[in-house]
């Protein structure tokens, strides 16, 4: 057993940690953290900080050297996530692009396709974003409907695609549709690589119970793909979506990291709301809730680097992320719970009027609610515990 | 970065793990709660015969020298099997305050005999009113030349039919505080003391209430320094808390294997009743629990090991969660189980009756969550209440 960071590692974080405070947004790290709420100002906002990444070498560390990587090993990825968690550096506006679809075309794309998209990907000229749920496919994403018919060496795409993150800024989808109709459900699902500049695509905002706009509906009538655009084989997409998790080596870390932190900035909060001119944190009660919260989260961030250790030790990724995913995600909904009930009444307080934090408990709480849901909700989270690591039987219908 | 047991710590359990299933697993608890101790008494060389007795204590007095973290594996597997006995006591408490307060003559008489598997402890803290404040350590000890006169009771003190001797508290000095506390150990076979069995839902531990009448100890028994018990028995507190969060995870570990074999071989309306999500939730709740209490428990040791500065935070929170978490499973266990898991024949009930026991051993939970406070410097530490 061994926490320690080699020599090596720890001079990678030096290296990164210089450069962010180096290079974040005039402010930024002084608190002044406003991202501009119009679009088009948010969008060049995202994509500046973006290309600052792609020129200072850190836009997609764990890529091979000649895609523009650093070639990062697995820890270097962690301790980047947790440099970027330390100074709540902005987001990544081509997460999907980075973590996925390069990672995903440079295993199995046609050299087309590498030539075409890698490069953008890097350097954030093009922006990716998924196409994976729909209305009536959400935690089933083999019941998607969205249809792929070919005519001559085009498809035509029909279809409606849902909670699409950054849709509305997003130049290409990696989008999947349904090529044929068998027996088994995830046969005949097909990805393509859909350009959402073309008039058979239109995105429209979902506007969270937070307020925020992070997602999107994707409308395709009569979308334009070609056979060039196609990842793997037709019919094959389940395969290329497995293939596609294989690269999310380092899981939820920065969820973790981040719930870490939110901690932390919970206990100053236990410190800073008083009760009979009291700090709560004096409250017995209080502090047993705030112990056990600490247990929990320390437990997860330890429970992380257990796995973790796996992912090292065999090379991939096993279905223990789901316990992660499942932890933190409940873990940092209640964590809000808990920081507006401690503000009694006064937690209801939302926005300019909101008493402690500008509203980041209120903001928080509200948007911890999507946090159980996306990236597939704890009850999928807890089938595949159960079924793949304890080996109870599938549900029907499965 | 490496948070797993080494390869060794892991064959090691291997190790242990096959013999304790060897000898019947579960059966020598049940064998003991019938008051058949004859498996347990060959367990218990069994296991010196593998070295287990000898793994944290020095070189010197005949042991293997390593530390906390290689007796994680040992502790798992007694967990797993609800094994009765004293050897997380005698190897998580005794030898611990031994090896860092013990004098030479108590080193040489008690640590090779541990090693060897001759000699275990118990600890006898409690008294009538049950409280593990300072202010309840009320038996006296006078010291009278080279002796010491102890006079009072001690009562839920575990497995004391077992022990070759116990490590208890006494008031050498006045008052309530904690000076004037300290830390002695007594050889049952010099004694003359009366003890009365306590009647225990979890039979696979004895309890028993202990009355000594004027009964004399050589001063050469007193642990550390005169009337500075209490803090020796802090740090004895912080190893076996380690300890004991590990025995719990060894319990859990079992449960959920348990719960979820049955669920998968018992069938209702047609199927398993592993595939109703009702059931397979509940289960994996009880894996993401022994998952997190596992990491909290390895840590733990590490932090005791290593001594790293949030040693005490990481160890009283491994102990609370483990408690809270091994209670909640042992009953979901029962539940999945249905009527068959109410029953004495299935070992369900075994694992809610020691989880029970453990809950509040050695010091309530709401006590250690206010030590966990203080340690995080939520509060001041003088200001935490024992209850």
């Amino acid at each position: 057993m061994d926490f320690s960071f080699t020599e090596k590692e720890e001079a990678f974080r030096q290296e990164f940690r210089i450069w962010l405070e180096n290079n974040l947004p005039d402010g930024w790290l002084d608190g002044k953290r406003d991202i501009p709420e119009d679009k088009e100002q948010y969008s060049e906002f995202l994509r500046n900080w973006q290309r600052k990444l792609y020129e200072g070498g850190w836009a997609a560390i764990a890529w091979p050297k000649k895609y523009g990587g650093r070639e990062a090993s697995l820890i270097e990825e962690i301790i980047y996530q947790q440099e970027m968690v330390r100074v709540k550096a902005p987001p990544l506006v081509n997460y999907v692009g980075i973590h996925m679809v390069g990672p995903t075309l440079m295993q199995i794309g046609t050299e087309e396709q590498k030539e075409a998209y890698i490069q953008k990907i890097l350097t954030g000229e093009e922006v990716w974003c998924q196409g994976y749920s729909e209305p009536n496919a959400g935690s089933d994403l083999t019941a998607i409907q969205t249809s792929a018919v070919r005519d001559g060496d085009r498809w035509k795409i029909n279809g409606q695609k849902v909670w699409t993150s950054f849709g509305h800024l997003a130049d290409r989808c990696f989008l999947l549709a349904r090529t044929s109709r068998g027996e088994k459900k995830h046969k005949g699902i097909t990805v393509f690589l859909l350009d959402m500049n073309q008039p058979g695509v239109e995105t429209r905002p979902i506007i969270q119970m937070d307020g925020k706009h992070d997602f999107n509906e994707v409308y395709l009538e009569d979308a334009i793909a070609y056979d060039a655009d196609i990842v793997g084989e037709v019919d094959e997409g389940w395969r290329v979506m497995i293939a596609l998790l294989m690269h999310e080596r380092s899981g939820i870390g920065a969820q973790v990291f981040t719930l870490e932190q939110q901690f932390e900035d919970l206990v100053v909060l236990a410190k800073e709301v008083q009760e009979d001119g009291q700090p709560l944190i004096q409250n017995p009660f209080t502090r047993k809730t705030m112990v056990d919260l600490y247990t929990r989260s320390r437990g997860s961030l330890l429970n992380y680097y257990r796995n973790l250790t796996k992912t090292l030790k065999n090379g991939q990724p096993s279905a223990e992320g789901s316990m992660d995913k499942l932890i933190v995600s409940e873990l940092t909904k209640e964590l809000f719970s808990q920081s507006l009930s401690m503000q009694g009444h006064q937690g209801v307080l939302w926005k300019e009027d909101a008493i402690f934090g500008d509203s980041y408990w209120q903001d928080n709480f509200l948007y911890s609610f999507g946090m159980t849901i996306g990236g597939g909700t704890s009850e999928v989270q807890k089938n595949t515990i159960g079924e793949r690591i304890l080996g109870l039987p599938k549900d029907l219908g499965r | 970065m490496d948070f797993s047991l080494s390869e060794e710590q892991e064959m090691f359990r291997g190790y242990v793990n096959k013999y304790l299933n060897n000898m019947g697993h579960t059966k020598t608890a049940r064998e003991f709660i019938k008051g058949d101790t004859e498996s347990y008494e060959t367990i218990v060389s069994g296991l010196a015969e593998l070295g287990c007795t000898s793994i944290n204590i020095s070189e010197e007095y005949g042991g293997m020298e390593l530390g906390a973290l290689d007796l994680v594996p040992v502790l798992e597997e007694l967990g797993r099997s609800v094994l009765p006995g004293l050897y997380l006591e005698t190897n998580s408490f005794a030898v611990p305050v031994l090896e860092k307060f013990g004098s030479e003559y108590q080193k040489q008489k008690y640590l090779p005999a541990i090693a060897e598997g001759s000699q275990t402890f118990s600890i006898a803290w409690l008294e009538p009113g049950g409280s593990y404040q300072p202010a309840g350590i009320q038996m006296t000890a006078s010291l009278e030349g080279d002796f010491i006169r102890l006079h009072g009771t001690k009562t839920l003190v575990p497995d004391a039919e077992l022990a070759n001797s116990l490590i208890l508290p006494v008031r050498t000095g006045g008052g309530k505080g904690e000076g004037g506390i300290s830390l002695v150990i007594v050889d049952m076979a010099d004694l003359n003391i009366t003890m009365l069995k306590q009647k225990n839902i979890d039979d696979s531990r004895h309890l028993a209430e202990i009355t000594f009448d004027n009964v004399e100890i050589s001063q050469e028994q007193v642990i550390g320094s005169l009337h500075k018990g209490w803090d020796i028995l802090q740090e004895g507190l912080l190893a076996i808390n380690a300890a004991l969060a590990s025995v719990m995870v060894g319990g859990m570990e079992a449960i959920v294997g348990m719960a979820a074999e049955y669920a998968k071989i018992r069938e209702q309306f047609g199927q398993p009743i592993g595939r109703f999500q009702a059931v397979k939730h509940k289960i994996v709740d009880m894996k993401v629990d022994l998952e997190m209490a596992r990491s909290l428990a390895y840590y733990a040791n590490w932090a005791l090991e290593n001594e790293s500065e949030d040693q005490v935070q990481a160890i009283i929170c491994a102990r609370l969660f483990a408690a809270e978490a091994y209670n909640k499973a042992a009953a979901n266990n029962i539940q999945i189980h249905g009527g068959i898991g109410f029953t004495e024949e299935i070992d369900c009930h075994l694992y809610v009756k020691r989880a029970r026991f453990y809950e509040h051993y050695l010091g309530s939970t709401q006590s250690y969550y206010e030590k966990a406070a203080a340690a995080l410097g939520w509060c001041e530490p003088e200001k935490v209440e024992q209850f």
